[in-house]
């Protein structure tokens, strides 16, 4: 019995042991921690950069972690919470403007300031898009908006020549192209993705201020009613509004689509899906009037900071110079920065020619930006009108009832604490 | 002669019940620490306005004021959470017909048993990429067979349309959990001595007045639990909504589960998601006290003075 | 019951066996031969299958390494589980004050989900510091209500008269358990260990929180990174979900044969 009890102390302490590995130890050593967002095998550019930083800074160690978008937010709060936030972060989109509301971001513009020569080398405005009440949050990391890719076998056998010019040509035309299976136009909506079809319209979302919705308006009631018949029609691909963005990718891949409003990112993957794509198959535009969603990466730094200089010195080194340009080729992305993005198209036209035309429309027309405001409410106002968009167009309800719905949920996040 | 064994019975009694709660520490003290503590944290939370980034202020009621009268999604969620629960029995009770059927002795049960519970070990995110597949408008299995059958003539946007997109949702989830109760209910039956039957048998008893009468009652114990069982795989479903449908369309399929994490973690809003979590807890609370008073209470246990 | 007729048993079970197969017939085709899930019509049967993406998984992530932290981790969640769920069980099959409040408790912790505890366990675990460990991540489902309650209904199922007898004869309270109950509670066993087994191999939300270290990181976690470009409809996919489920299914398949046990013991002991 004696004996029993003994092995079972000893594997206990054994499976103790065991089970303790790997605990982290207190840290003596001054550590600074980079969370990108989805890029895992970007890993030979980031080995640059911490060389760079080393060179400045020999003393601080740069830990490194990337998630997913899906987690990227669980993780990042649930750090931050914990008082062990990663310090320099890479965000998608628009949520940099929940965390800068609340004062978890550090403020950029003394910086700037103090380097007035550094603004002139990002385009103004994709610098312009991270500024929240009038402080500058981020540098730009990598910079992508939508764009139109049209199917030219399609347009052709539809017997069209140019590229439609305004809205109602481009409905018109995506109806000419819709037959059976196939549809004339499609879009992403995730964010405010789908926004310059409304924007082609003249609709503005809130008033100037920001502070109630401004768009429950008859011109408004008569764009959603035109989109919702051509979802109806068959003519808008319905998963447009109900998909994510694998589905309206499979879609475009197996040619079924003859205007796709996505952006940059999906024409490479959609192009591995579909060996048909090529510059001959698939052409590369702008919507009418140019206008466009920007669904950038910004780089940020967390206020939990504990080295802000030397986390200043990181920002510059990842957006500009050669850290911009491993930035760049290591993932197939434009970057904010003019310059760099100048080698870069030179770059892509060897090696990848057929994504150029995709990249350079990512650089033009970016006075017409939209969907991009800087709300510090943004995900629960696009919560609060996205759905009865969806209402809208999806039959469900009349465009006149589902807008003024969204607009008494919006006014009444807007209002609430 | 009843005097020294009373004595000998209270010191015995004393080591007893210190041994009892000997055996309950260790659970306990896990439960304390990653489920009643938590509770707790959300409690206190669900009644201050707080941020990560360090803001705490006391709100009182505002949060719950804010759910139960302004918040229509809320009562949505918590409509769709009920029906996916009223669809609990109808999973058990499929499961309890395998389960009979598995434990007799027919060839190849190991087989079929097998069968049916291999999807259960899959990982939920898996589960919700199949399925969604399975109910593509396009190309997926389910409309091709329903096309082939005759009975529709274009394919049906299943997981896009506002009606039919929960119950598609729950029919993958009852796929996924079937094998779960399968196994705790066949574990039950096993434990159902065959004598019993026989006994009833010889005394005229046929197959549906054995099943009601004596396999029912005794499987009450874990009825409950596969009830309880069905609470938590609203839960696990979790995974399943957020890969089949978001949530959509328009919160057709969003639960009080999944509202509550996009409230907390997407929108950033701790506070409001934890007054929620609270709501949450009282209702299923609530639910499974209803459930164990239907099912004897004390969680079903059975007497068994044999 | 011996009188019945087969074939209505093997029709029913038929049918629903292949309810429950169809998806995976899916699967395993498509992780062979990694067509685009979207092309129609829908075939059933691969049409160049190849073993590429079981390959390639395994030499492009850290495959072993991550295998031996889940199973590490997975061995320190069955082996708890039995240990305190079997004790807990078995303190609940007797009377004491206190009783029902204990098991309300029980209760309501499972009204307690997962998502709503992330950011205090993290506290919790790191108080303990227990981050980035086997041990802080097996810790938070070392024990299930449910499975305390398989335990507890199957202790009382076995005919008092046993236990009185073996109190009787002067046999502890741990002999007890360890010699008369446990014995005779093998499918209770059995359920525990693939249940606790499923639920810590499949843990996807808690090892993302609390580990930072790539080395530490668990199999389905590690799977998901490589998934990251390759996103959802490729065969890689499939080849992840079949080799993410194969080890859950393998235990069941090893622990059927407690079942088998746990049905001649059950006749024996009338």
């Amino acid at each position: 019995m004696k004996t029993r009890w003994q092995v079972v102390g000893i594997l206990g302490a054994a499976f103790w042991a065991m089970a303790l590995a790997g605990a982290s130890p207190a840290q003596a050593q001054k550590k600074m921690s980079v969370l990108t967002w989805n890029i895992p095998y970007f890993e030979e550019g980031f080995k640059k950069w911490v060389v760079e930083f080393n060179k400045k800074h020999p003393d601080i160690q740069i830990e490194r972690l990337d998630k997913k978008g899906t987690e990227w937010s669980t993780f990042y709060q649930t750090q931050v919470v914990a008082g062990t936030a990663p310090d320099i972060i890479d965000i998608q989109g628009a949520l940099w403007l929940e965390y800068a509301s609340k004062g978890g971001l550090l403020d950029l513009t003394p910086y700037m300031k103090k380097e007035p020569e550094l603004a002139k080398q990002f385009y103004p405005e994709v610098l312009k898009g991270w500024i929240y009440e009038g402080k500058q949050y981020a540098l730009p990391f990598i910079i992508s908006k939508t764009l139109l890719f049209y199917n030219k076998n399609m347009f052709k056998e539809a017997g069209l020549k140019d590229l439609p010019k305004n809205f109602d040509e481009m409905m018109s035309s995506a109806r000419k192209m819709t037959k059976g299976e196939k549809s004339g136009f499609m879009t992403l909506n995730f964010d405010w993705l789908y926004w310059p079809l409304f924007a082609m319209n003249g609709i503005e979302l809130l008033t100037p201020d920001l502070k109630k919705a401004a768009f429950n308006t008859p011109q408004a009631i008569k764009a959603v009613e035109t989109l919702a018949k051509a979802t109806q029609d068959g003519v808008i691909n319905k998963i447009s509004w109900t998909g994510r963005w694998v589905e309206p990718n499979d879609a475009f891949a197996a040619g079924s689509v003859g205007m796709f409003h996505a952006h940059a990112p999906a024409f490479l993957w959609f192009k591995s899906k579909a060996p048909w794509v090529n510059e001959e198959t698939v052409g590369a535009a702008h919507l009418p009037g140019g206008w466009s969603t920007p669904n950038s990466h910004s780089i940020l730094i967390s206020k939990s900071c504990k080295y802000p200089d030397a986390a200043w010195d990181m920002l510059k080194i990842i957006a500009t110079g050669e850290g911009a340009y491993a930035l760049g080729t290591g993932t197939n992305n434009l970057t904010g920065n003019i310059e760099v993005n100048k080698r870069l198209l030179e770059y892509f036209s060897k090696t990848l020619p057929v994504a150029v035309p995709v990249l350079k429309t990512q650089l033009e027309h970016l006075d017409k930006l939209c969907g991009n405001w800087p709300i510090a409410k943004d995900a629960e106002v696009k919560e609060a009108f996205y759905p009865e968009l969806q209402n809208a167009l999806l039959g469900r309800k009349s465009a006149k009832d589902a807008l003024a719905d969204a607009e008494r949920k919006v006014n009444r996040v807007l209002q609430s604490r | 002669m009843a005097f020294p064994n009373l004595e000998y019975f209270k010191r015995d009694r004393t080591r007893q019940l210190f041994l009892i709660w000997f055996f309950l520490t260790p659970s306990l003290i896990i439960f304390t620490l990653y489920r009643i503590i938590p509770l707790f944290w959300n409690g206190i939370l669900s009644v201050q306005f707080w941020s990560p980034f360090g803001e705490s202020r006391f709100a009182g009621l505002y949060h719950y004021e804010e759910m139960f009268f302004f918040d229509e999604v809320f009562w949505k969620v918590l409509w769709n959470t009920i029906l996916f629960m009223a669809s609990a029995p109808i999973g058990i009770a499929l499961a309890l017909l395998v389960a009979i059927l598995v434990n007799t002795q027919i060839r190849g049960r190991n087989v079929y048993r097998t069968i049916v519970f291999m999807s259960y070990p899959v990982m939920t995110v898996a589960v919700g990429i199949i399925w969604q597949w399975l109910y593509n408008e396009k190309v997926g299995l389910i409309n091709y067979v329903l096309i082939s059958l005759g009975i529709l003539e274009k394919g049906v946007p299943f997981l896009g349309h506002f009606s039919l997109a929960l119950p598609c949702v729950i029919l993958a989830s009852i796929w996924q959990v079937i094998g779960f109760y399968m196994i705790i209910l066949l574990s039950g039956l096993q434990n159902i001595e065959p004598a019993l039957y026989e006994v009833a048998a010889v005394d005229g008893a046929n197959a549906w007045m054995r099943f009601w009468k004596i396999t029912l009652p005794l499987l009450k114990p874990l009825l409950f639990l596969c009830f309880v069982i069905g609470i938590i795989n609203s839960f696990t479903s979790f995974d399943l909504i957020f890969v089949m449908t978001q949530g959509g369309p328009a919160h057709a399929t969003d639960l009080l589960i999944t509202r509550i994490y996009t409230v907390a973690f997407k929108l950033s809003k701790f506070d409001y998601a934890a007054a929620m979590t609270v709501v949450n807890f009282l209702f299923f609370l609530g639910l499974t006290l209803l459930a164990n008073k239907l099912s004897g209470g004390e969680a079903g246990a059975v007497e068994t003075e044999r | 019951m011996r009188q019945y007729p087969r074939w209505p048993i093997h029709l029913i079970l038929l049918f629903v066996s292949s309810l429950m197969l169809i998806p995976f017939v899916w699967v395993l085709k498509t992780s062979l031969s990694g067509e685009n899930i979207f092309s129609y019509p829908p075939a059933l049967l691969p049409r160049d299958p190849h073993l590429f993406f079981y390959v390639d998984v395994w030499y492009t992530i850290p495959f072993f390494r991550y295998l031996v932290n889940s199973a590490v981790v997975s061995a320190i969640v069955v082996a708890a589980n039995i240990v305190f769920n079997s004790m807990a069980g078995y303190a609940l099959t007797r009377n004491f004050p206190g009783k029902r409040a204990m098991i309300l408790l029980f209760l309501s912790c499972m009204m307690i989900p997962f998502q709503v505890t992330i950011i205090p366990a993290y506290l919790i675990t790191k108080k303990m510091a227990l981050l980035n460990s086997y041990l802080g991540m097996a810790l938070p489902v070392c024990s299930t209500i449910i499975c305390i309650f398989v335990f507890k209904a199957s202790f009382e199922a076995i005919p008092k008269s046993l236990i009185d007898a073996a109190r009787i004869d002067g046999l502890s309270e741990w002999r007890i358990v360890l010699r008369i109950l446990l014995p005779l509670s093998k499918s209770a066993i059995a359920t525990n260990v693939i249940l606790a087994f499923i639920w810590s191999w499949n843990n996807f939300l808690w090892p993302l929180v609390i580990i930072r270290d790539q080395e530490m990181q668990t199999l389905p976690l590690g799977l998901s990174r490589f998934l990251t470009v390759v996103e959802d409809t490729t065969g890689a996919l499939y080849a992840f979900c079949i080799m993410v489920l194969l080890p859950g299914l393998i235990l069941f398949l090893l622990a059927q044969k407690e079942f088998i046990a746990g049905l001649t013991t059950g006749a024996a002991k009338g």
